[in-house]
């Protein structure tokens, strides 16, 4: 089992941040990666067990379903259902926590996955990279730091 | 029950912050409101079991036993057996996060407890500002962290 973890601190109150990423289907309004998104069979985005079926700036197409949201302690948990990338069983959570001491978040995402050992440093780098912590830098720009 | 949570933000990585907090008896090196702190029995104070006995500043004593440790986690959580506040049921949560993209530490402070009523304010503000916070500023300057 591959783990991928990484984490930040953004400039902004996390209910204005989860307002930002809460919706499941809303990854194009502030993921730079993301092209576009929809929910299949018309079910609402917040609906446990919807699925998302979303296209990367590269084209490439990506199935994942939601299977844990909870607007009181500010995360969901997705499972990858299909996708280009040679993994499977991959199951990832995005968690915002207030920050006492500041009108701050902090903000962690992480994966968990099976792949070929050959392939898992490449995974592990591409996700945490691209994927987590490029969606990170959208979001403190977009929150100011 | 009252819940308390208190989190911080220190620009130091996680092994620096745990190397200093993981030390159940090392708390008088570094909180101002606890004068002396000493493991009952000689038992190692990484033992989940063992219990710490405080002296505070003001004279009063406390004991607290160490329900659980974990080096993976960076966390640790504990008890309060005896002490002279009224602060019952009090169950204590320290857990540390690394902040992965700048190195630093994320520490949360929480803690669970009943207390009497009319004293619910001043328990809430003892336990957040009086442990928590002071506790928060003190690993900053044993540190060396500033602000």
């Amino acid at each position: 089992m591959a783990r991928v973890f990484v984490s930040t601190v953004i400039n902004a109150e996390s209910s204005a941040v989860w307002e930002r990423v809460r919706d499941f289907n809303g990854m194009p309004k502030w993921h730079p990666r993301i092209r576009d998104s929809r929910i299949e069979d018309a079910l609402p985005s917040d609906k446990i067990g919807c699925i998302r079926n979303f296209h990367l700036q590269n084209g490439d197409m990506i199935r994942e379903q939601l299977v844990g949201l909870s607007d009181y302690d500010l995360f969901y948990s997705y499972a990858m259902l299909e996708g280009p990338m040679p993994l499977w069983d991959y199951m990832a959570t995005l968690r915002l926590t207030p920050v006492t001491d500041g009108a701050r978040c902090f903000a962690e995402w992480s994966a968990e996955f099976d792949c070929d050992p050959d392939n898992q440093t490449d995974l592990q780098d591409g996700i945490a990279t691209n994927v987590f912590q490029g969606g990170f830098d959208a979001l403190k720009r977009h929150f100011g730091g | 029950m009252v819940k308390v949570v208190r989190s911080t933000i220190l620009p130091a990585p996680v092994e620096a912050v745990w190397d200093v907090l993981r030390d159940f008896n090392g708390h008088d090196q570094w909180h101002p409101a606890i004068a002396s702190s000493q493991i009952e029995r000689h038992l190692p104070s990484d033992k989940v079991g063992c219990v710490r006995k405080f002296r505070l500043e003001d004279g009063a004593e406390l004991r607290e036993q160490l329900l659980a440790l974990s080096d993976a986690d960076l966390a640790y959580s504990y008890c309060l057996l005896d002490t002279p506040l009224p602060l019952f049921n009090y169950v204590s949560h320290v857990r540390l996060i690394p902040v992965t993209d700048v190195d630093h530490t994320y520490w949360q402070w929480e803690g669970h407890f009943d207390t009497q009523s009319g004293e619910r304010e001043a328990m809430i503000d003892l336990v957040g500002a009086g442990i928590y916070d002071t506790g928060f500023s003190a690993i900053r300057n044993t540190l060396g962290l500033g602000g």
